[in-house]
C-alpha cells in the first residue's frame, strides 16, 4: 500500500464510523503513478457513496501530501488483475475496467466434473443421461432437463457436461447461466438499449446450461425472450441443459409452450441420496481436499444430517477446518465434538410430537388417528412411517416410541420399522413419501 | 484541574485482538483463515445479538485489508440505505463479510442478488463470511436455492459463556482501550449493568472518558460514582 493512500486511509478512519469505513473504504483498490491516484471500486454504488462523502477529503490529503504538482484522484468501477497473493508492487498491475455488457454466465466451477460426482441409486439415471449429452451435444437428448430438490447435484451434473463439451471442442462457446442472471442481463440490456447484443450473445452459443429455471415463473417478458433463445439454439442443434427444482409441468407461472418444449428431449430426476451415497460423497469431497475421512465418521455425519448434500458438505468443512486448526486427527469423537451445536440443534427440533404432527399433515389425517387403535390402511401406513421416522431421527427407545403412539408395544414399533424398510425398497410411493418427510423434518 | 479528553478515538475497535475468544476459538480460527484467503470458502456465524458477530466480521475485514486483500463489510441490518446493486462486482474482493444476512430473508430483490453473488464467488477465488441469528436453513430465506447454497458454509454457533467469560471479554476490551479493569470492579459492573456485551462496552467507553477526565483508576467507588451519576 502506498504511503499517500495510507495517509488518506488514516484521515478517513478518523472521519468515518468504523462500520462505514469497513463498508465503503476497505473495498477500494488503489493504483498509483506519478500523476494519478486511481481508486477502483467494485461497483457504481460504492463509487457514488465515496464520491459524495469522501472524495473531497481524499483530494485534500493528496494535495497536501504531494510534494510535486498535485496528483489527480480518479475514482471508477474496476479491479486490479491479477489479485496479488501478497502485498505486491502495484505499478506493474494492469487494470480491468468493468465492461458494459459482459458475456453471459460465469466460469464453470473446476470441481464440478464427472470424476468428482458420486453416483448412487438416487442419481444414476441423471448421471448416465448427462454423460451421454456431454459426449454427443445437440444430439438426441436435447434439451436435457434435470430436476430434483435443492442441493442434490443438478448444478454439478450440468457443469460437468459443460466441461466435457469444452474439453472436446476448446473453441466451443459454452455458457453456464443462472436463470435469475438471464433475467437481470435482459433487464439490463433493455435499459441500456443493447438488447440486440444480448440476443446475439445468447443465440450464438454452442451450449447453454441454464440453472434453476423455476426462477422464470411469473416473469413473462423473460420467458418470451428465453423461448426464442431456446428455439434458436435447438434449431441450430446446439445443446441446451436445464435444471429445475420440480418436474416441468409442475412449475406454476411458466408458459405452457415452454413447459411443453422442455419435455421434447429427455427429462431425468435426481433423488435425495441414500445414506451410503451420502457417506461416499463425504469421503470423496474430503479426498479432494487431501483429507482421508474414516468411514465411520462419514456414516456418522451422513446419518445425522439428512436435509441435503450441501448441508452435509457444510458439516464436513467444519470438521476438516477444526481438525486443521487444532492439529487433531478426525475421529468419531472429534467429529461429534466439532458438530456438537449443529447436532444439538437437529435433535432439539426433531421430537416424536413433531414427527406425528408432520406425518399427519403430510397424509392429511389427524394426529389423534395416529394414536388411535384404528387399523385401516389409510391410518396404519402413516402410523408405521411415523414410527420408523421416530426411530431414525430421535434417540427414544422402542418402548418409549410405542408409548408415544397410544401405548403400543415395542414389538409393534419394531414390526413397523421393518415393514417400512421393506416397502422403501419395493414401493416407489412409500420411498418418496419417506424421503420427503425425512427432508421436511431435518431441514 | 480536570483533564479534557481529546475527541480522538482509537483507530479500530473491532479487531481480533480485542475479542475474547472463550469457547469460540474454532470460529475465530476459521475467520482468520478466511481473511488470509485460506480455509473454507464460506463461513456462517450464528448467535444472538451481542454475541460478537459484527465485531468478528469486521475484524476479518480489517485483517484481510492488513494483508493487502480487498475486502468489504456489508451490514444488512442497514439494507434500507443500501441497494441490491451494492452486491455487483463484489466477487472481485478477496473477502466479503455479510453481517445480519437474515435481514434480507424474504426480500424479493435482495435474495436473488445474494444468490447470484454466491454463484459468482464460487466461480472466483474469494471468500464469503456471513452472520445471522440462526443457521442457514432456519434463517427464513424465501428462495430454497439460496438457503440450500448457503448451507455449504462451515457453520459456527457463537456461544456466550457465563459471567466469568463475560468478565474476561470485558477485561480484554478494557485492555485494548488501555484501561486496567480489576476483577473486583468488573464483577461489580456485571451486577449493575445489563449483562450484555454491547451494553457493557458502551459503559466501558463512558468509564474510559470519565476516568481520563478525573485521572482516576477503575476502582469500585469510582465506577459506582459514575454509574450513580448517570441515574
Amino acid at each position: 500500500m502506498t504511503s499517500l493512500w495510507t495517509d488518506c486511509l488514516r484521515q478517513l478512519q478518523a472521519d468515518l464510523s468504523e462500520t462505514d469505513f469497513n463498508t465503503w473504504i476497505r473495498p477500494l483498490q488503489v493504483v498509483e503513478d506519478s500523476e494519478t491516484l486511481r481508486l477502483l471500486a467494485p461497483n457504481r454504488f460504492v463509487v457514488d457513496w465515496v464520491t459524495d462523502r469522501c472524495l473531497g477529503r481524499i483530494r485534500e490529503v493528496v494535495a497536501r501530501d504531494s510534494s510535486d504538482a498535485a496528483r489527480a484522484v480518479v475514482l471508477q468501477v474496476g479491479t486490479r488483475r491479477p489479485e496479488p497473493a501478497a502485498p505486491a508492487a502495484v505499478t506493474t498491475v494492469s487494470i480491468q475496467l468493468q465492461r458494459p455488457s459482459p458475456p453471459p454466465g460465469i466460469r464453470l466451477n473446476p470441481n464440478y466434473v464427472f470424476e468428482r460426482f458420486v453416483e448412487g441409486k438416487s442419481n444414476q439415471l441423471a448421471r448416465a443421461a448427462s454423460a451421454q449429452v456431454a459426449g454427443n451435444p445437440g444430439g438426441a437428448y436435447n434439451p436435457l432437463f434435470i430436476y430434483g430438490g435443492t442441493g442434490l447435484g443438478k448444478t454439478h451434473l450440468m457443469q460437468s457436461i459443460g466441461h466435457v463439451i469444452q474439453a472436446n471442442r476448446p473453441e466451443a462457446r459454452v455458457a453456464y447461466v443462472h436463470s435469475e442472471q438471464f433475467v437481470q442481463d435482459m433487464v439490463s440490456a433493455l435499459r441500456h438499449n443493447t438488447i440486440g447484443e444480448f440476443k446475439k450473445a445468447y443465440r450464438s452459443l454452442d451450449a447453454l446450461l441454464i440453472d434453476d429455471i423455476q426462477f422464470f415463473a411469473g416473469k413473462d417478458h423473460s420467458q418470451e425472450e428465453f423461448f426464442h433463445t431456446f428455439n434458436a439454439l435447438l434449431e441450430g442443434q446446439r445443446q441446451v441443459v436445464l435444471t429445475c427444482d420440480r418436474y416441468p409441468k409442475e412449475v406454476d407461472g411458466l408458459e405452457e409452450r415452454l413447459k411443453s418444449r422442455f419435455g421434447w428431449g429427455l427429462t431425468v430426476a435426481v433423488e435425495p441420496p441414500e445414506m451410503e451415497t451420502s457417506a461416499a460423497i463425504l469421503i470423496t469431497k474430503a479426498a479432494a481436499e487431501g483429507v482421508e475421512l474414516p468411514e465411520e465418521v462419514a456414516f456418522f455425519v451422513a446419518q445425522r444430517i439428512r436435509s441435503n448434500v450441501r448441508e452435509l458438505e457444510g458439516a464436513l468443512r467444519r470438521v476438516m477446518a477444526n481438525s486443521s486448526f487444532t492439529g487433531r486427527p478426525i475421529t468419531l469423537d472429534f467429529a461429534r465434538e466439532a458438530l456438537r451445536d449443529l447436532l444439538a440443534l437437529q435433535e432439539r427440533l426433531v421430537t416424536i410430537e413433531n414427527i406425528q404432527k408432520t406425518v399427519a399433515e403430510y397424509f392429511k389425517i389427524r394426529v389423534a388417528d395416529l394414536l388411535s387403535q384404528r387399523r385401516s390402511r389409510s391410518v396404519a401406513r402413516p402410523r408405521q412411517v411415523a414410527m420408523a421416522l421416530a426411530k431414525e431421527l430421535t434417540r427414544h427407545s422402542l418402548p418409549e416410541i410405542g408409548d408415544a403412539f397410544g401405548g403400543r408395544d415395542h414389538t409393534t414399533v419394531l414390526h413397523a420399522c421393518r415393514r417400512v424398510a421393506e416397502l422403501r425398497e419395493t414401493d416407489t410411493r412409500v420411498r418418496e413419501d419417506y424421503q420427503n418427510l425425512l427432508r421436511t423434518l431435518t431441514n | 484541574m480536570q483533564q479534557l479528553p481529546l475527541n480522538v478515538r482509537l483507530a479500530e475497535h473491532a479487531v481480533f485482538e480485542s475479542f475474547h475468544a472463550g469457547p469460540n476459538e474454532a470460529a475465530i480460527a476459521c475467520l482468520r483463515e478466511a481473511a488470509a484467503g485460506a480455509g473454507p470458502r464460506f463461513t456462517w456465524l450464528w448467535g444472538p445479538g451481542s454475541s460478537g458477530r459484527s465485531h468478528l466480521l469486521q475484524a476479518a475485514v480489517t485483517a484481510a485489508h492488513a494483508l493487502g486483500r480487498p475486502s468489504i463489510f456489508l451490514p444488512m441490518a442497514q439494507r434500507a440505505s443500501l441497494d441490491p446493486a451494492m452486491l455487483d462486482g463484489l466477487e472481485t474482493a478477496s473477502l466479503v463479510a455479510v453481517d445480519d444476512i437474515d435481514a434480507i430473508a424474504g426480500d424479493g430483490a435482495w435474495e436473488p442478488a445474494m444468490l447470484l453473488l454466491y454463484e459468482r464467488i464460487v466461480a472466483s477465488a474469494g471468500r464469503l463470511v456471513m452472520s445471522s441469528i440462526l443457521p442457514p436453513a432456519r434463517s427464513g430465506f424465501r428462495l430454497p436455492d439460496l438457503a440450500s447454497r448457503l448451507s455449504t458454509a462451515a457453520v459456527y454457533q457463537l456461544v456466550q459463556g457465563g459471567d466469568e467469560q463475560l468478565l474476561r471479554a470485558l477485561q480484554k476490551r478494557a485492555a485494548w482501550l488501555g484501561l486496567e479493569l480489576p476483577d473486583v470492579t468488573g464483577r461489580f459492573l456485571l451486577t449493575r449493568v445489563e449483562r450484555d456485551m454491547a451494553a457493557l462496552c458502551r459503559e466501558l467507553e463512558r468509564l474510559d472518558r470519565e476516568a481520563l477526565a478525573a485521572q482516576r483508576r477503575l476502582t469500585v467507588p469510582f465506577v459506582s460514582e459514575v454509574l450513580g451519576s448517570a441515574d
